[in-house]
């Protein structure tokens, strides 16, 4: 693992510098700064509201935001519609809640991006989509709907619907917080098998586990900012500020 | 180590619940609901029987004429005499099989909505829908097809109540889907626009627009050229429907969760990629009922047409109870007849709106 860790040369596939945004006055994001190389596993964690989520939501252009510059792989973000478009093709994203389309089979789920947005052939897109669903172990499930599946399944959907999309890097907000524990690890699995094979990943997560055993770093944010950052070990053994103590303290006491 | 044993599942007990228990518990649970329940025992008493007597005892069920109603109760001869007209107005008797063939389509066309398989239903459906008008007009009218053209005042009764309906709804649709759309956008003309078109056909009486379908329309078209009067309406009945319906699809809009855009948009679908193959469809399953719901209120407003002289049913109606050869006063038989047959119409179509209802909460679960 630590072979990965430094592998030093590589190139930066997402470089942030000093981005701020706002929501009306609202001032929800300050000064992050983030490079991210080729293959490098990210988690990020941090209390409820502390920008999480709208951090990773910018790099796929969910979200805009007013200062500060964001390139991935090599196309800066800024309002140009391509350029959204093609850094959208690069960066998959799974959220908390799936969000699965729940009036397509899962089959027709995993095949709509490669058919309407790669113009794949539908046959091909098919074939490709059949061996994500059973690299996530659910090829049986293809001709079902979401509703007929487990949160653990539909996560698994979700996680190879984006990787359908053939993308340099994964981005996941909370994969695992919507589900019942027993379903969890099915999901951490999967995750973990993505992450060795060489993936860029940023997960917003609270399962320490996971971050000791394929992060190459962790974030901790609060109010907006960037606390703390560390390889996962210094982090939770050794922590530098106060306020990650806290944070830790909060979620390993319980 | 112990093992776990789940317990056997068991049926749920019965609950015996005999009429008299039934009654006691709802309707003489106290002493007034006991007289209450009297009371409105009392009323059915005294009413019902004369009812039934006037409606079938003595009501006149056969002959073809006025003189035929020679007893007391209700000239059902009237009604009899005059259906033909009360559903199809003048069309001619000879081919009169276009507009059954009509009805049989758009009876087809709802039936395949609901059970074609569900892979292929949305499409097919949508295609056999948008196309319904347009056959429509070709079968009715006749000209395209190369039959006898049928002018369209000679087009009424009920089914012209129906067609009218059916056909406004269905260009309403994707016009009001629109709107609803442009109410929703982030750009301040379009969405004004939307806003004061929706509010204008939604706070205007239909009447009014009638009207103006009739008499200013014309005002719009180039000069010299005379459209239809039925079109003009048709028109105005369109833009009415996408007014409302605009609004149900706004419903539609909200209920479908912002995860939904978020996914569409993560997989790089573009804008109307992912409002027509994401957003649509489900906008569409989630406003059923209500699209349900506004469809039977434009239905009951087609009989507002009377006003500027279409022969749809409440028209006729008056032209046969102004008829000189049935002067016997027989409003009370047409309209009850009028009632029945648009309480009918109206309530089935309750009946399906509740049924699609319950079988997307089931969906919701499942
Ligand atoms: N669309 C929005 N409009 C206004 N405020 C928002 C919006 N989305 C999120 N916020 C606020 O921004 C802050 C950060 O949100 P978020 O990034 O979702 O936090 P986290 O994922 O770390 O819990 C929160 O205080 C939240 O209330
Ligand atoms: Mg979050």
């Amino acid at each position: 693992m630590s072979a990965v860790k430094s592998s030093s040369g590589a190139e930066d596939i997402i470089v942030i510098e000093n981005l701020n945004k706002w929501y009306g006055n609202f001032h929800v994001l300050r000064d992050i700064n983030l490079r991210v190389k080729k293959g490098e596993r990210i988690v990020i964690c941090g209390p409820s509201g502390s920008g999480k989520s709208t951090t990773i939501r910018c790099i796929n252009r969910l979200e805009e935001f007013q200062e500060g510059s964001l390139v991935v792989d090599g196309v800066e973000m800024i309002n140009d519609v391509k350029n959204i478009e093609t850094i959208r093709k690069d960066v998959g994203m799974v959220f908390q809640h799936f969000n699965l389309f729940p009036h397509l089979t899962i089959l027709e789920n995993l095949t709509l991006g490669p058919i309407w947005v790669q113009k794949k052939p539908k046959a091909e897109a098919e074939a490709t989509a059949m061996q994500y669903l059973e690299r996530v172990k659910i090829p049986d499930q293809a001709d079902k709907y979401p509703g007929q599946l487990s949160g653990g399944q539909q996560q698994r959907v979700a996680i190879a619907r984006s990787l359908c999309m053939n993308p340099n890097i994964m981005l996941f907000d909370e994969p695992t917080s919507a589900l019942d524990p027993e379903m969890i690890k099915e999901v951490l699995d999967v995750m973990v098998e993505l992450a060795q094979e060489g993936m860029t990943m940023l997960c917003v997560t609270h399962e320490m586990g996971f971050a000791k055993k394929v992060a190459d770093r962790v974030i901790f944010m609060d109010a907006g900012q960037i606390v703390e950052e560390n390889e996962p070990n210094e982090f939770f053994n050794n922590p530098q500020n106060e306020r990650t103590k806290l944070f830790l303290s909060q979620i390993l006491n319980h | 180590m112990r093992e776990f044993q789940p317990v056997p599942a068991r049926p749920a007990p019965v609950k015996t619940v005999g009429p008299v228990a039934w009654a006691r518990a709802n309707l003489f649970s106290s002493i007034p609901n006991s007289m209450m329940t009297l009371f409105v025992m009392a009323l059915f008493v005294y009413f019902i029987p004369p009812i039934v007597d006037w409606a079938f005892l003595s009501a006149n069920w056969t002959g073809t004429t006025e003189d035929a109603c020679v007893r007391d109760g209700a000239c059902w001869v009237f009604v009899k005499a005059w259906s033909y007209q009360f559903f199809y107005g003048t069309y001619p008797e000879e081919e009169v099989w276009r507009i059954n063939l009509m009805l049989g389509l758009l009876v087809l066309v709802i039936a395949a909505s609901f059970t074609l398989p569900k892979h292929i239903r949305l499409k097919a459906s949508v295609a056999a829908w948008l196309l319904l008008p347009l056959v429509g007009i070709a079968v009715l009218d006749g000209r395209l097809l190369g039959l006898n053209q049928v002018t369209t005042d000679l087009w009424g009764g009920f089914t012209l109540n129906v067609f009218m309906a059916a056909a406004s709804i269905i260009v309403a649709f994707p016009f009001s889907f629109l709107w609803a759309l442009g109410r929703r956008s982030e750009m301040p003309f379009i969405r004004s626009v939307s806003i004061i078109f929706i509010e204008f056909f939604r706070g205007v009486p239909v009447l009014s627009l009638f009207f103006m379908g009739s008499v200013m329309l014309p005002l719009f078209f180039a000069e010299g050229t005379n459209v239809d009067k039925l079109i003009r309406v048709w028109i105005v009945l369109i833009f009415f429907m996408s007014g409302y319906m605009a609004e149900v699809f706004r419903g539609g809009f909200q209920a479908v969760p912002s995860g939904q855009y978020e996914a569409a948009d993560s997989i790089g679908l573009s804008y109307w990629q992912k409002i027509l193959l994401i957003i649509l469809p489900q906008v569409i399953k989630v406003s059923m009922p209500n699209i349900l719901a506004t469809f039977v209120m434009l239905f009951k407003n087609t009989t507002f047409l009377l006003i500027i002289g279409i022969p749809e049913v409440v028209q006729t109606l008056q032209t046969a109870l102004s008829n000189s050869y049935w002067l016997g006063g027989h409003a009370l038989e047409g309209y009850l007849f009028v009632f029945l047959v648009f309480w009918s119409s109206c309530f089935s179509m309750s009946l399906l709106a509740r049924r699609i209802e319950r079988q997307m909460n089931t969906d919701k679960r499942g």
